[in-house]
């Protein structure tokens, strides 16, 4: 089987980041690779340029990428990321953070490609909790 | 209706566990080994077996009974892995 699709998770706060990243490998992707960018380069609530390049260069393994965001400025300095990269197969997905992750999650660790990963976490937008 | 004559496969589960987020999570790693389309369904509520959300969204309750519904080659197969799965969920 093809490596799996990485997924980055950028957040403001690290410990959301990496408490969402513990939620994902109990859920069924213990062996997927996740990588978290939460927070500033100083341990700050924040972005960081750096550490979201960081991340993605830690899960990028061949079969692409897939960074998910908490919202405001991650959305912008993941895309100012994704820009300079300018690569096809690593994309920036629109979802709910944690119910984007962990189907994002969920369907790259059975081996799905890269689209069929967006998919299942930009049906994230449209499944109610009730 | 489909036209062609494909295999189909059908399997009732009595739930062990509340269907939360792992063995939703299970379930979708064993749905996707196969090449049949699966469906659960519980009470009136049918969802794709493949989506992890979905299949929470269905709430079932530990104790209640769950349809798993496949279609497709290796059909039978697909529903006794996802059956087991299921039965052994915590």
């Amino acid at each position: 089987m093809a490596e799996p699709v990485g997924i980055v998770l950028v957040s403001h706060s690290d410990s959301l980041a990496t408490g969402l990243r513990d939620m994902l490998l109990q859920i069924g992707a213990a062996n997927l690779p996740v990588a978290t960018a939460g927070g500033t380069d100083d341990g700050r609530l924040g972005t960081s340029y750096h550490r979201i390049g960081a991340a993605i260069a830690s899960v990028d393994k061949g079969s692409g990428v897939a960074v998910l965001t908490d919202l405001g400025s991650a959305v912008l300095t993941a895309r100012a990321v994704l820009d300079d990269l300018a690569r096809t197969d690593v994309i920036l997905v629109d979802s709910p953070f944690v119910e984007g992750a962990v189907a994002a999650a969920v369907i790259a660790a059975t081996g799905a490609d890269l689209a069929t990963v967006r998919s299942a976490a930009e049906e994230a937008r449209d499944v109610h909790k009730l | 209706m489909s036209t062609s004559f494909e295999a189909s496969a059908e399997t009732e589960v009595v739930l062990p566990a509340h269907l939360h987020a792992r063995p939703a999570g299970a379930l979708v790693q064993a749905a996707a080994q196969f090449s049949s389309t699966m469906e659960i369904s519980y009470g009136d509520k049918r969802v794709n077996a493949r989506s992890v959300l979905a299949v929470m969204t269905l709430g079932a309750l530990a104790g209640s009974t769950v349809v798993l519904r496949a279609r497709g080659a290796d059909a039978d197969e697909a529903v006794k892995a996802a059956a087991e799965v299921l039965a052994s969920a915590e």
